[in-house]
């Protein structure tokens, strides 16, 4: 049986479903027995019961009093508040730096070549580290805040800004108007098709009267220093700060680097047969160029979004409690790993694979059409 | 431009020469910042966010600092970097809390492994000899760290800093690159569904979540599945973690690399009559490790970093060891020159293993 090769391929199989069975019963009959020696049941009818955890800041509303479920909802939503502001930071940064590094100004490519390998070879979790240090050396009490732009000040504390405060008086005839104009110039796009940019008009136009029915009024409220503290404004704390600006570093370097390989990898012939066609620069950047360049490097930059929200775990080192620390801490006053550990295992999952859902369809929208 | 300074290289006057080439490569410099309106633009935002940056970093990293003062006094009245700090407190932010006397090992430890490493990125070393000689060095730095067979003993909670850091990356990558490349290959397997199975699972289990959640399983729950005689010490704990981490990422380049050897070279190597092993060892993963070389060497840059991430389950690494030394009240505590110094490290580090994957690229280019 053994010099056959259907029998030898089943027989290894064999043994190595044999092996991973037996390592998983011998995992789960000692769980079992460690979990009834102390005393822990399993389920997860502890969620609805009150925490008691501490979670230091959060966007959505939180006391100790609320369910274990809330608690965790508040760090899941951390988590995504971390990773949003993250990924639109630094792919703008790194759109810039990239193409920066291009430049045949030696100052602007030098400039960028050595943020973008300081970023790429230096742990995230020591540059993490060292901003938070920074933050307190160099930055003066609340009483002396720097003024860094109109109502923006920076302090010990951490930042404070401006908050805009938009309100809807009427969102649905807002919404109807918008959806209408945009149905409108999907149906006429043939009609305008010859008008250049109409597409961006439309967009602004709709958007215009979207606001004008929905009626907004738009309401900025500006940080008042009140002797001890700022009143009024958004304010980040300055570990939320630090996680930001940090986590933004290190992967503007990456994103540079994967725009830049992009742009490189489109041939100099491209642009060469953009102009014998009669096209403009700007026609062959956005006809020929930019649409190769957005294929290359889509895939990459999903992957490296993935890598945000896996990186904005680190934010435990400052100790902001995103979704990983109120795991962790739920996982220890609880004793519900097991519990605990498929949560983990199914946020993380759901958080990435919407982000790839996203990319893939993106991705489907801007590749070749092979017929 | 050109055709001036070619004209002057038959000049017989060796000054004038040299003055000519001089204005002319300063012509071709402003040429360079000034010579389209965008690189002026580019030039004056850059310059002007140069020069705001700079000077006042220099004058605070080397005029304001303080170099080789033993006194903690002098960084206090300082405007500038406590470099002192870093230089009286070097053993500890690089050997952590092992014992002072012993504190020779762990030095040994690193000169031995940096060493080896420098030894092996010759193309020359790369021999069957080479994996030898790397299991040998380890089995040294195990008794060197540990102790035993006539050293006083020192259990792994007591190990710390560099040698940790140099360890854990050695060995994690070293190990999950073999298992890497099985995984690659059952992920790829046509005749065991099975195998695949498992491969795809575990591939895309450990993909899907972020290192610091493994390390946390590893470190925290374990104890809670594993029946005490078979749970290893934290140490060892962290260093499977990192390991299947690797081999899960290293997986999937190799997979791509394989994914790119076309099929002829299948039927060539089945022609020949070799077997699956030999025509993989001969003939399919030369190749694929090949194309996967810048792709392998990102996924090790990103290895190396991720072992400062051990700090959070409580092993003392290199951050770990600079917290601790950062707590002596005798000193201002100048925690941005001790993260500077760790960061420092690390960069010089993955930086070093990134010229070496240049190298291999270019080297394997040529030999094609």
């Amino acid at each position: 049986m053994l010099n056959d090769a259907k029998g030898r391929a089943i027989a290894i199989q064999g043994v190595l479903i044999f092996a991973l069975v037996g390592f998983m019963a011998l995992l789960f009959t000692t769980t079992v027995a460690n979990l009834e020696a102390r005393g822990i049941p399993i389920g997860f009818d502890f969620l609805t019961m009150p925490s008691r955890l501490v979670i230091s800041e959060s966007i959505l509303s939180y006391g100790p009093r609320d369910p274990y479920y809330w608690a965790i909802i508040v760090g899941i939503a951390n988590t995504v508040l971390i990773s949003t502001i993250v990924i639109i930071c630094s792919s703008i940064i790194g759109l810039i730096l990239g193409i920066t590094r291009l430049s045949s100004n030696p100052l602007a490519s030098g400039t960028s070549k050595v943020w973008i390998e300081v970023a790429r070879n230096t742990p995230p979790i020591v540059l993490l580290i060292f901003l938070y240090s920074l933050w307190w050396k160099i930055l003066p009490p609340i009483g002396q805040a720097i003024n860094l732009a109109p109502g923006v000040h920076v302090s010990m504390r951490g930042l404070v800004m401006p908050a805009v405060d938009i309100s809807l008086q009427s969102i649905g005839w807002g919404l109807l108007g918008f959806a209408g104009l945009l149905i409108g110039t999907h149906v006429f796009r043939r009609f305008f098709q010859r008008i250049q940019s109409f597409s961006i008009l439309a967009l602004l136009g709709s958007a215009v009267l979207g606001f004008w029915l929905a009626n907004v009024s738009i309401k900025f409220d500006w940080p008042v220093f009140t002797g001890f503290s700022f009143r009024g404004g958004i304010a980040l704390t300055p570990e939320l700060s630090t996680i930001l600006v940090g986590l933004t570093i290190y992967t503007s370097g990456f994103v540079a680097e994967i725009v830049r390989g992009g742009v490189l990898a489109i041939r100099k012939g491209q642009w060469d047969a953009g102009r014998s066609l009669g096209l403009s620069r700007t026609q062959i950047l956005r006809l020929v160029v930019i649409p190769q360049t957005l294929r290359i490097i889509v895939p990459p930059l999903n992957s490296q979004y993935i890598n945000v929200v896996k990186n904005s775990t680190l934010a435990i080192a400052v100790g902001y409690p995103d979704f990983l620390a109120v795991m962790n801490t739920t996982i220890s006053k609880s004793s519900h790993s097991i519990e605990g550990l498929f949560i983990i295992l199914g946020v993380y999952l759901a958080l990435n694979l919407t982000l790839s859902a996203f990319a893939n369809w993106y991705n489907r929208r801007i590749a070749i059409m092979e017929r | 431009m050109k055709s001036l300074s070619a004209e002057l290289v038959g000049r017989p006057i060796a000054l004038s020469n040299s003055l000519a080439a001089l204005t002319d490569k300063i012509r071709q410099m402003a040429k360079l910042l000034f010579g389209t309106p965008l690189n002026a633009v580019l030039s004056v935002i850059f310059g002007a966010g140069l020069f705001a940056t700079v000077p006042p970093m220099f004058r605070w990293f080397v005029f304001d600092a303080v170099l080789f003062d033993p006194d903690p006094n002098a960084c206090r009245a300082a405007a500038g970097a406590c470099w002192s700090f870093i230089y009286a407190k070097s053993g500890q932010l690089l050997f952590g809390i092992y014992p002072y006397d012993e504190r020779w090992r762990p030095a040994l430890v690193c000169v031995l492994i940096i060493a080896l490493l420098g030894w092996s990125v010759r193309p020359t070393s790369w021999t069957p000899r080479l994996l030898q000689v790397w299991i040998a060095a380890l089995a040294l730095v195990g008794w060197l760290m540990g102790g035993g067979f006539g050293l006083v003993s020192v259990p792994t909670s007591a190990w710390g800093g560099l040698p940790v850091t140099l360890i854990l990356t050695v060995v994690a990558i070293g190990v999950a690159f073999p298992i890497g490349v099985l995984l690659a290959l059952a992920r790829r397997s046509a005749t065991m569904p099975a195998m695949r199975i498992i491969a795809v699972v575990f591939i895309e289990g450990i993909r899907g979540l972020p290192l610091l959640s493994i390390l946390f399983v590893a470190s925290i729950m374990l104890p809670l599945f594993l029946p005490d005689y078979l749970l290893p010490d934290k140490f060892v704990r962290a260093l499977v973690a990192l390991t299947l981490f690797a081999s899960a990422y290293l997986a999937e380049v190799i997979r791509g690399g394989l994914q790119a050897v076309p099929n002829g070279q299948y039927e060539a190597a089945e022609a020949l009559g070799l077997s699956f092993w030999r025509t993989q060892k001969l003939v399919i993963l030369p190749q694929a490790i090949r194309v996967a070389i810048p792709a392998l060497a990102n996924t090790i840059i990103v290895m190396i970093k991720n072992t400062s991430l051990v700090l959070v389950v409580g092993l003392f690494d290199l951050i770990s060891s600079g917290k601790a030394a950062l707590a002596d009240p005798a000193w201002p505590s100048p925690a941005a020159e001790t993260f500077l110094f760790i960061g420092a490290i690390f960069f010089a580090l993955s930086f070093s293993f990134a010229r070496f994957s240049d190298f291999l690229e270019r080297r394997g280019r040529i030999s094609y």
